[in-house]
């Protein structure tokens, strides 16, 4: 996306944010702080992937001062987030904050970065802090029970009309994707997570709701996979995440491989086409792995062959 | 010391159209700090209930002038930390801070990650406590407020600025959104100037009333300590007022005071002189800053194009 009309110090951080982010990071509502346009735009809004979800967050730099480190609005729904006192312990991680923010360099391409990064995690634990919490012993259990598993995110959305909920995205199967996948293109590892929404509950209501559950991939590893298409096992009552998660573990493995071993057929297929259909003959597989459509090339009297498999 | 809480906050007409003047004009974000006085105002109580419980006292805060800073970070650092040693009684003259506005365009009308952190570290210093005005304890006013100043997110024809005032408690580390209270001239008006108390107040001197006999005696003993007394109150005169001899003042008091009208007439216009010479001295002045204000942004311009070319 094009960043004109920033200054260098700005664009150059906002660049190599887009780039080195983990994940998929939203620019959004760039705009002016200036009286004219002549200092250049300096304040944005950012949509940082967070528990399978956006969280918006508005980046003020200020054209005029740039030696000052930009300052941030968060969402409206996190009042009482302050990642510059945070009560509790202080640990290595507030230390490492703070710095970034006292040690300013505009000069420096990275800091930005940085700076999200750090947010993003005392954002995460702030969650967590909220979630703990909650007046609710179902999910006090719940909590208990997988907040052990790595890579888990939480988050408390409550707003005037609809009740308060708890969302979790948890991260299904420890598997590297990305090696299984011969000559893969993706540039960020794939991950299959499981969006789990409790509501919280009330004291007086006689039996605890079913979470909602919906299964999410990250959006390259649809070309594997259609996420969509795998139907979730029922959660039972009375059952518990801890129960239900080995469950569905074991049964997305299966069709994960089962998919990675299809690709790797048709990929011995093609390529035993060589000798037959003579060279040269060249498989592409257009960018899509399971697109289905592999343009074949090969001498003689059609331009080329699609291959549907 | 517990919280004080704040009822609503009152700001007159001409200091809130100021500040929004001050703030359009001004060519980036700004900031800076608020001065006033907290008021008790006791509640009427019109009811005739049988159960007297004693209504909670209300506090008032007037805010009643500003002070602006041209360039961020200027009394806080980058992680909003307040310098305390920046924020003295001497730095601010003696005036009464009960807290600071922030002003920046085209974001949302919420405090930011910074702003928070100086609201939170400014009451930081107990010697900046105001004591509250017709207040039965003695409890001090902790500066806590925070005036937020932002314009729309989309382009408007309209000049259109947004505005929202805060008291921070740190009770409860939040933010607590105030009514603002915009206090005009007028008749409609005129109950809300019941808590007024003027910023400029004459100079207190000391006036004693000799009996002629005793005069005549001391005269050649007490000259030289009479004329360098004399010379003390005509300084403190003329702070607030212009080409006014200290004798004239006689007219305001003892046998002379037939003529006070006329003398009271004579001071006023006196006064006006000279806040007419301090206006010429302002804006002389404010030419000088302007001047070195723009230098300023074209070293900063400097500096930022140099960015990208390293």
């Amino acid at each position: 996306m094009s960043l004109d009309g920033f200054p260098p110090f700005i664009s150059a951080q906002l660049h190599y944010l887009i780039n080195h982010f983990p994940d998929k990071i939203k620019v959004e509502q760039v705009l002016s702080g200036g009286k004219t346009y002549t200092g250049g735009l300096d304040r944005f809004t950012l949509l940082i992937p967070y528990c399978l979800d956006y969280i918006k967050w508005d980046i003020i730099y200020n054209a005029e001062f740039p030696l000052a480190p930009p300052d941030i609005i968060f969402g409206t729904e996190d009042e009482d987030f302050h990642p510059l006192h945070m009560t509790g312990r202080v640990g290595e991680g507030d230390l490492k904050f703070r710095n970034i923010l006292s040690d300013w360099n505009y000069k420096d391409p990275t800091r930005l970065l940085a700076l999200i990064q750090e947010l993003r995690d005392r954002y995460m634990a702030y969650q967590k802090k909220r979630v703990g919490e909650v007046d609710d012993d179902r999910l006090t259990f719940e909590i208990s029970t997988i907040c052990s598993r790595e890579g888990i995110e939480m988050q408390i959305s409550s707003g005037a009309e609809k009740p308060e909920e708890v969302k979790f995205a948890v991260p299904l199967m420890d598997m590297n994707i990305n090696k299984m996948v011969h000559g893969c293109p993706w540039r960020h590892p794939q991950k299959i997570y499981l969006q789990v929404i409790y509501p919280v509950g009330k004291k007086y209501a006689s039996t605890p709701s079913a979470p909602r559950l919906k299964l999410m991939s990250t959006t390259e590893l649809r070309a594997l996979f259609t996420i969509e298409d795998v139907k979730l096992p029922s959660w039972l009552d009375g059952m518990c995440m801890a129960e239900y998660l080995p469950h569905l573990e074991e049964s997305l493995q299966k069709q994960v491989l089962e998919a990675v071993s299809l690709i790797d057929i048709r990929r011995h297929f093609i390529e035993a086409l060589a000798p037959l259909l003579g060279r040269p003959l060249e498989a592409d597989p257009k960018g899509n792995i399971s697109c289905f459509l592999w343009i074949l090339r090969f001498p003689g009297a059609l331009p080329y062959f699609n291959s549907v498999s | 010391m517990g919280d004080l809480v704040l009822q609503k906050i009152a700001i007159s007409g001409p200091t809130l159209a100021s500040m929004i003047q001050r703030l359009s004009s001004s060519p980036a974000d700004l900031d800076g700090l608020l001065f006033g006085h907290v008021t008790c105002v006791a509640p009427s109580a019109l009811s005739d209930d049988s159960v007297q419980s004693t209504p909670d006292s209300q506090l008032v805060a007037t805010i009643s002038s500003f002070l602006s800073f041209p360039s961020l970070l200027s009394f806080y650092d980058s992680l909003g930390r307040v310098d305390s040693s920046r924020l003295t009684l001497t730095n601010l003259n003696q005036k009464p801070l009960i807290g600071w506005f922030s002003f920046r365009r085209k974001t949302p009308l919420r405090p930011s990650m910074r702003e928070s952190s100086v609201t939170r570290s400014l009451p930081s210093n107990p010697q900046l406590y105001l004591p509250i005005q017709n207040a039965s304890s003695e409890s001090l006013f902790a500066p806590s407020i925070f005036l937020l100043f932002t314009t729309p997110l989309q382009d408007q024809f309209i000049q259109t600025c947004q505005y929202r005032a805060f008291q921070y408690q740190s009770s409860n580390l939040c933010f607590n959104p105030l009514p603002i209270d915009i206090v005009n001239i007028g008749p409609a008006f005129r109950g809300h100037y019941g808590a007024f108390s003027p910023t400029s107040a004459l100079p207190f001197l000391n006036c004693e009333l000799r009996s002629s006999s005793a005069i005549n005696e001391c005269r050649n003993e007490e000259n030289l300590i009479g004329m360098k007394r004399i010379a003390k109150d005509q300084s403190e005169l003329d702070m607030c007022a212009e080409g006014m001899q200290i004798g004239r003042l006689n007219q305001l008091i003892g046998p002379e005071a037939v003529n006070y009208t006329a003398g009271l007439e004579d001071l006023y216009k006196k006064m006006l002189c000279k806040i007419e010479s301090l206006a010429r001295l302002v804006e002389a002045s404010s030419a000088k800053v302007v001047e070195q204000e723009n230098h300023n942004r074209k070293l900063r311009y400097k500096v930022a194009r140099s960015a990208g070319l390293e």
